[in-house]
């Protein structure tokens, strides 16, 4: 039976490289018809903020390479409720053109249904 | 069940408390790297559930003693640690 | 790993492929790799695939000449993988972007030197998939 893999994204855009080549790992996933499912938790749940310029600072936007998830077929993105409060965003400000944003109240759980977990 | 590799100190990195809001009951928690230095202090008491590993090299590089609470285990078991749980979350932030 | 099954004990061996994203000598996270590797290969499972990622691609250049009274990482994996004939992939993408190259990219994007080390291989980030689909076990070594 296939792998059920998960990528879960952690970390804050911009301030690393690791949120950048984590989706770009997710992308190159999703080109081959090997999709991951997503999760965002922890500073990962600001790499969905809207309104983000980082042109400034020299560095390309991450919401390119998020709004290119569903072109490629991924289509869901988990996102960590408790991450979002504990960082007072609001689940409404979200959005990224054609995917859909699911909340994930139990984390635990919800990685415990994968066989592989990718760890960006 | 997962088992959650945590690696960087509790009193620098949410790494420990990240993974402990992920932890389910019966889930194994490992503790490498400078992640050992939770042996210092009190555990979260989410992890309560949860089986709790350390390698001994790591605390033994760091001079901490390691608990009764938590079996220090060496890369072999480690290994098998890894064949025994899936999928395998690695907290290094 | 021994399983207790009545009274017999089962041997699984497995399918491990690893993920390192740190600099050997900067972060303890390739060292931990390197003997995780080892240990792994010791009990009898297989390695099917290393791949570094963000800062790991350093493990890849054949460039590091670290102090003789210190543990050399790189000659480490490439001892391991004369050993294992081990598929030790460094990601083209993150290498570009942090200086490691081999004679053909090299020579391509017009850079005056290569020092992808011998035993390692850049290639795409699809092998990392590649590794998620066709492995029974994915361990990250993070930063």
């Amino acid at each position: 039976m296939a792998n059920r893999t998960l990528a879960i994204c952690r970390q804050a855009p911009y301030g690393s490289a690791l949120a950048r080549e984590g989706l770009e790992a997710v992308l190159a996933a999703a080109a081959m018809d090997q999709s991951p499912e997503l999760l965002f938790v922890n500073d990962g749940v600001f790499q969905l903020l809207d309104g983000q310029e980082p042109a400034a600072i020299e560095q390309k936007s991450l919401q390119r390479n998020l709004q290119a998830l569903p072109m490629f077929g991924v289509e869901t993105l988990h996102v960590c409720k408790l991450s979002l409060s504990q960082r007072g965003i609001d689940p409404a400000q979200l959005q990224i053109t054609g995917a859909e944003i699911v909340l994930v109240v139990d984390v635990g759980k919800f990685i415990a249904g994968f066989d592989i977990a990718l760890n960006f | 069940m997962t088992l959650h590799i945590v690696s960087k100190s509790p009193f620098s990195s949410s790494a420990l408390s990240d993974c402990a809001n992920a932890v389910r009951d019966g889930d194994a928690l490992l503790l490498i790297e400078d992640g050992v230095y939770a042996l210092s202090r009190e555990m979260p008491e989410k992890l309560a559930a949860a089986k709790l590993y350390c390698l001994a090299a790591d605390a033994a590089a760091r001079g901490l003693a390691v608990p009764g609470s938590i079996e220090a285990i060496d890369d072999a078991r480690w290994v098998s640690l890894c064949t025994e749980h899936h999928p395998v979350v690695s907290w290094f932030k | 790993m021994p399983r207790p099954a009545g009274h017999f004990t089962i041997w699984q061996s497995m399918k491990f492929s690893l993920a390192v994203y740190g600099a050997p000598h900067a972060s303890q996270s390739a060292a931990t790799a390197l003997r995780f590797a080892r240990a792994l290969l010791a009990a009898g499972h297989e390695l099917y695939r290393v791949f570094f990622y963000c800062d790991g691609v350093h493990n890849g250049s054949a460039l590091s000449a670290p102090p003789q009274d210190e543990a050399d990482i790189a000659e480490g994996w490439q001892a391991l993988q004369r050993a294992h004939k081990l598929d030790l992939v460094v990601c083209i993408a993150a290498a570009q972007r942090r200086g490691v190259l081999n004679s053909s990219e090299a020579n391509r994007l017009e850079k005056p030197a290569a020092n992808l080390a011998e035993g390692f291989e850049l290639a795409g980030l699809g092998q990392l998939a590649d590794a998620a689909v066709n492995s029974d076990r994915l361990i990250t070594f993070g930063q």
